[in-house]
């Protein structure tokens, strides 16, 4: 994690804000700060989006392949993560210096996405055993500002969304094999479903009190965070796993608290995050937008 | 500006990759009209309003914007120097070019010729008239639409240009803009859109100046017939080809239609000796000769077996009523064959779908029509494997006699023909240069003038031999080297000389004209030899490979002047054994070049005892002990009536034919130069074992051998074909002695089941398939004719290069390269072997033309209904026909006879009452030409010896017979001096 040089006067000033609910920057505990997204910049992936969280900066890039199946889970396709900690963020990550965060990225996003409750992997099956896509979801993180959980989850669910996979027909050859062949069409693609797909949310302990979208600061002030990770089914939030970070430890009514606060508010997330896409889908049309924004 | 293309593609590992490419958008590409006042022009103008072609379908001046399937359908409009003020857009020269290769490179010829003012528009790099491809649009959608808003834009950018004030004074009509399009929905869109737009043919037809333009027009569909019932299955679409050929069900393979009966064909199909057999017109189902096809074999029970009668195709009639009585020839012929044996029966099938059209341009004439006034006509091609293409042309009567080309468009289900347009016309029939241009036309010869590219890269003259070039070769000018060959020639290739040595042992040298010296590799002047790949030799006339100032002068090895050699030098002692070889390139002096006959008569005038004749004799004597080594080998005698024509200088007409003589001193350069491309192989494949060039001839399969055996068989001689020794042998062994022609006849016959020698890289191959097999050589290359063939410029190169004496270069050494330039140059020399024969045929005919004469001949072959008969002195080899036609179209007074014959299978032998048809039995036969049909001379053979009454020709009579010949003959003549 990014370090911030806090004086012990700046951490009771942060401390005693929490315990008011008016924290340095005027939210309360359950507030997170504005967001920036942007879907569908990066013209080479087949989905991408980057999302500001303040200033947490992240891009999603996806990428995909054709792979053999699990021979385990014959129907199911496949999902990596891979997490880039640039050394644009904090020159801490020069080198292999972000590659314990980087590490700890991932574990948390795989275990929020392992349960085929969470991400449905029967929709990347093309032939069953036989083949399936791959997806390759990379993250940069390009700034860091706190939080960057919430912000990974938030920017690659955002992705998902934007993947357009070639829809792919298979036909019948000798022996079984079978033979894929791609549309022609660039815009007659699948897209992936991500009504079901995780959000993380770290609820972080301050002194007595949980708050969540910490900030850099407020991070070096936590003893311990909990990140819930929130699916959605039939409109109703569900746990599909949690993960701790920092030292400290936790009581167990505290826990308990800590997951229903991340539920609700993951469930707000999610509902935002959605209707924010489907506007902005609604709005470029299914053509490539004119290329404007942040890669421009 | 820059926009992005992005598209997805499969990989071979069968990966799927979205591939992203940046496209750059201009506002900088100017439009090439010189109306234009706003475009920034780079080059000269190129849409001009020099040019005005008038049309009554847009009476003002127009540019004219072509769609892609106007260039694909109508290259031969375009080709003609007519349509000017062309914009060609980028588009559909991609389109084009992903269509059709061969067509693109027409087009693009076109374009280059600057007199046309095609110009080409880079519209999808201008800003205004990218298309960008919408969401639910094909691929093809969006390149019209690319085509249209092309054509908008321009219409309106030209608008704009011609608004000003000066322009309205000067009193001139507004240009506009036209879009040629045949697809219907892109017209109607066009329109909506406010696009002048016609169709390819309306257009054409519209144009003032040239009505005969519309010849050309590609014709898809004649009107009458859309309505006419099919005439032959459905194809299958190309999808169900594709899985059919996957699942094993349906078989490919390239199809050979037959020259002597046009129901029948065959489709070589891997894994099928013989090929798949395919009889009857609607199993054969519009594939024309040479076409990729899918075949579905037919049970068992069903195969049968060639035919062996010889079908033409007659009464054909542009109108298209299906004769009856042609119906029933076809039934008959059908039912023949269902009675075949069922061991000579054959895998048969019929052709389910047609894989890739291999259709090209075919020279021919047309048949007069018997309808006067008529435009559509049948033209009937020179090749006999191809069918009858329907035409419509306005000019019929002006074509009648001439040699012209025509191109086959569509072959639709419900016409029993081709449909197809005329492309060209190549001159009046029988004159000796139209005639030559179809030989080559029809055996893909190129024989266009050297470009002038090419010519710059000759020598300057005068050429001279520098002091550098005499340090770098060795110099062999006072050596006594002289040439020998036939008379006439100039590109001298070879020279040889032999001395004795101080030690009694002889030095023999061959001398072979350093071509590799003068071409040099990569350059425009290599690059068009090695697509020549050969130099073709028709009767009086030559294609040559290199341009004439070097095949006939620096090249080649003239007498008494100094010239460059590539040598290969051998130590012999007196019974040919060679103790020692090398090579070296040289400065050479021939000092006399001889034709056979004089070196002959030096080597027997016992009084000649010069350098020039003792070192003959020593050549003589050395070949034989050589030859009679190679035989002893296995090596094969081998016989084809070869012949020679004496040709009037001025007409080019033959005058006299003579059977060409072997005499010993054409045997003895043969020794030689078999001896030097021997050594040079086994240099080259040592030095380079990955690319070498070298040629083999493979043994052919034993089945190929089967009517050679079964021929032999019948006259009581056993053939023995399991080694080439022993086949040797066994030809030695057929002599009969009351038939001295028989021996050579059985070597024609052998000749013919022989495979084709070819070039190879010996990387390419096992060392034990390098063999040559009618040589009975290990390993073989071509390296004593490098100014008539690429192959031995190739060895040279590489044989310079092993011995230091030239650069190598890259490409010399790339196995892959050196395998293409082989494959092409195996195409060229079985063309040019072609042509030569196809010269040598049609000469015959000339010569024939207005004679007749009673030959001697042998029967070569029994078939069914006819006597294939080789006439010994003319090379010529003819059919009789025994049974009559029923039409009596060419069957003269013989219809009228009740001469039955019958043929016996078993011995393959004819029966007419007590005279019975043997192969190789002598029959003297009259040959005339028929000339009844100006346009299709034929040469007819008649029976003399044996005589059978109602068939033969009466010798006594000679007053009947020709009655019937000559005075159509006469008169053809005088037609032909009319014009």
């Amino acid at each position: 994690m990014a370090y911030v040089a806090l004086s012990e006067a700046e951490k009771t000033f942060i401390l005693h804000g929490v315990e008011e609910d008016f924290r340095c920057d005027g939210r309360s505990r359950r507030d997170y700060r504005p967001m920036e997204l942007e879907t569908g910049l990066v013209s080479n992936a087949s989905g991408s989006a980057r999302l500001r969280l303040a200033n947490t900066d992240i891009l999603v890039g996806v990428k995909t392949e054709i792979d053999v199946p699990n021979p385990l889970t014959p129907e199911f396709g496949k999902l990596e993560f891979f997490v880039d900690c640039s050394a644009n963020a904090t020159p801490e990550f020069e080198g292999r210096g972000g590659s314990d965060l980087a590490q700890e990225l991932i574990l948390s996003l795989q275990n929020a996405y392992e349960s085929p409750y969470a991400f449905d992997y029967r929709t990347l099956c093309l032939i069953p055993g036989q083949q399936c896509w791959k997806l390759y979801i990379d993250i940069l993180i390009l700034e860091c500002g706190g939080n960057l959980h919430d912000a990974v989850s938030l920017a690659a669910k955002a992705a998902l969304y934007n993947t357009k996979l070639p829809r792919v027909t298979a036909t019948l050859l000798d022996a079984g094999v079978t033979d894929l062949i791609i549309s022609d069409n660039p815009y007659d693609c699948t897209r992936i479903g991500i009504d079901a797909v995780p959000l993380l949310v770290t609820v972080c302990k301050i002194g007595d009190y949980c708050l969540v979208d910490p900030t850099a600061e407020e991070e070096v002030c936590s003893t311990v965070s909990m990140v819930v990770s929130v699916s959605m089914r039939n409109n109703e939030a569900y746990l599909s796993g949690t993960h701790m970070t920092g030292g400290g430890s936790m009581h167990r009514d505290t826990m308990l608290n800590s997951i229903q606060l991340g539920l609700s508010m993951g469930e707000q997330l999610n509902n935002l995050l959605v209707t924010m896409l489907k506007l902005e889908e609604e709005r470029v049309g299914p053509k490539r937008p004119n290329t404007v924004g942040f890669l421009k | 500006m820059q926009t992005l293309r992005e598209f997805t593609r499969k990989t071979k590992r069968g990966n799927i990759l979205k591939i992203v490419r940046e496209h750059y958008l201009r506002d900088d590409i100017g439009c090439g009209s010189d109306l234009c006042q706003y475009c920034f022009q780079n080059e000269v103008y190129q849409l001009t309003s020099n040019h005005d072609v008038k049309s009554s379908l847009f009476k003002f001046p127009h540019y004219i914007v072509l769609d892609t399937n106007v260039v694909l359908d109508q290259i031969d409009v375009l080709e003609e120097d007519v349509l000017r003020n062309v914009i060609v857009l980028t588009t559909v020269l991609n389109e084009v070019k992903h269509k059709s290769s061969s067509i693109y490179k027409r087009f693009n010829e076109i374009i280059h010729d600057r007199k046309r003012n095609f110009y080409v528009f880079v519209n999808e790099h201008h800003k205004d008239t990218y298309a960008d491809r919408e969401p639910d649009e094909s691929a093809n959608d969006r390149n019209d639409r690319a085509i249209r808003l092309a054509a908008k834009w321009y219409d309106s950018h030209l608008q704009t240009s011609q608004d000003s004030k000066v322009f309205e004074r000067s009193g001139r009509t507004v240009t506009r803009v036209v879009l040629l399009t045949d697809d219907a929905g892109n017209r109607a869109k066009a329109e909506a859109e406010g696009i002048l737009v016609a169709t390819a043919a309306d257009y054409v037809k519209s144009l003032e100046d040239y009505p005969l333009l519309v010849d050309k027009l590609s014709q898809k569909t004649f009107e009458n017939e859309k309505q006419a019932l099919p005439q032959y299955p459905p194809h299958l679409s190309m999808k169900e080809i594709l899985e059919g050929l996957r699942h094993k069900k349906l078989l490919q393979g390239s199809f050979q239609a037959s020259r002597e009966n046009y129901l029948e064909g065959n489709v070589n199909v891997e894994g099928y000796e013989k090929g798949i057999l395919i009889q009857g017109r609607e199993s054969l189902n519009r594939a024309v000769d040479g076409d990729i096809v899918a075949v579905e074999l037919l049970p068992e029970s069903e195969w049968s077996a060639p035919s062996e009668i010889v079908l033409e195709e007659k009464n054909v009639y542009a109108d298209d009523v299906p004769s009856e009585e042609r119906e029933e020839e076809e039934m008959e012929m059908l039912q023949q064959l269902q009675a075949a044996p069922v061991e000579e029966r054959t895998p048969t099938g019929r052709i389910v779908g047609i894989v890739r059209r291999k259709w090209r341009q075919y020279c021919g004439i047309l048949q007069p029509s018997l309808i006067e006034d008529t435009t559509r006509h049948i033209f009937v091609p020179a090749d006999r494997k191809i069918p009858r293409i329907r035409i419509e042309t306005r000019q019929a009567t002006k074509l009648q006699n001439q040699r012209i080309v025509v191109t086959i468009d569509s072959w639709p289900r419900n016409s029993r023909y081709p449909h197809g347009h005329f492309v060209r016309s190549l001159g009046p029939l029988g004159n000796m240069a139209t005639e030559n241009e179809v030989i080559l036309l029809e055996h893909d010869v190129p024989h266009c003038k050297f470009s002038e590219e090419v010519l710059s890269f000759l020598p300057k003259m005068p050429w001279t031999i520098t002091e550098e070039d005499y340090a770098k070769r060795v110099d062999l000018r006072d050596l006594y080297i002289c040439s020998v060959d036939p008379p006439g020639c100039t590109d001298i290739d070879d020279a040889l000389h032999c001395r004795e040595l101080p030690n009694g042992n002889l030095e023999v040298g061959v001398h072979i004209a350093d071509v590799s010296h003068f071409i040099r590799p990569g350059n425009a002047l290599d690059k068009e030899a090695a697509a020549r790949g050969t130099t073709v030799y028709l009767v009086g006339k030559r294609i040559d490979m290199v341009p004439e100032l070097l095949s006939s002068n620096l090249c080649s090895l003239v007498g008494g002047e100094e010239r460059f050699a590539f040598s290969v030098v051998w130590e012999v002692d007196h019974q040919a054994n060679i103790l020692a070889k090398r090579f070296h390139k040289s400065v050479i002096k021939s000092k006399r070049a001889m034709t056979y006959e004089e070196a002959q008569a030096i080597i027997d005038d016992e009084a000649q005892t010069g350098e020039i004749a003792k070192s003959l004799r020593h050549l003589n004597r050395l070949a034989k002990i050589l030859k009679k080594r190679r035989m002893d080998n296995g090596a094969l005698v081998l016989a084809s009536p070869e012949i020679r024509f004496q040709v009037d200088s001025e007409t080019h007409e033959p005058l006299e034919v003579e059977a060409k003589q072997m005499r010993d001193t054409n045997s003895m350069v043969e020794e030689f130069m078999l001896l030097a491309n021997i050594s040079v192989a086994q240099h080259i494949a040592a030095e380079f074992t990955e690319c070498a060039v070298l040629r083999r001839h493979p043994k052919p399969p034993n089945t190929n051998f089967d009517p050679l055996i079964k021929a032999a068989r019948y006259q009581g001689f056993e053939v023995v074909t399991d080694t080439g020794l022993e086949l040797a042998h066994s030809l030695d062994k057929c002599v009969k002695a009351d038939n001295p022609y028989f021996n050579t006849m059985i070597r024609i016959l052998a000749t013919r089941c022989m495979m084709q020698a070819v070039y190879f890289i010996s990387g390419s191959l096992q060392k034990e398939e390098f063999f040559h097999y009618g040589l009975a050589a290990e390993i073989y290359t071509h390296f004593t004719s490098p100014i008539r063939r690429y192959s031995d410029i190739m060895v040279h190169r590489l044989l310079a290069a092993s011995i230091g004496a030239d650069s190598t270069y890259a490409q010399l050494l790339d196995r892959k390269s050196n395998e293409e330039i082989c494959n092409n140059l195996n195409y060229r020399h079985k063309m040019a072997q072609y042509a030569g024969r196809a010269s040598v045929a049609l000469n015959t005919h000339l010569f024939f033309r207005g004679k007749e004469e009673d030959e001697e001949g042998y029967v070569l072959f029994v078939r069914k209904n006819a006597l294939q008969v080789l006439i010994p002195k003319y090379g010529l080899e003819g059919t009789l026909y025994l049974k009559s036609d029923k039409d009596g179209k060419d069957g003269l007074e013989r219809t009228k006879s009740e001469v039955i014959f019958t043929f016996n299978e078993e011995d393959h032998t004819q029966r007419c009452g007590n005279v019975i048809f043997h192969s190789f039995d002598p029959v003297t036969v009259r040959l005339s030409l028929d000339s009844t049909n100006v346009q299709h001379e034929k040469l007819v053979f008649k029976l003399v010896i044996p005589y059978i009454k109602g068939f033969s020709v009466e010798t006594t009579t000679e007053l009947v017979t020709p009655a019937n010949a000559q005075p159509p003959a006469k008169k053809s003549k005088k037609d032909k001096k009319k014009k």
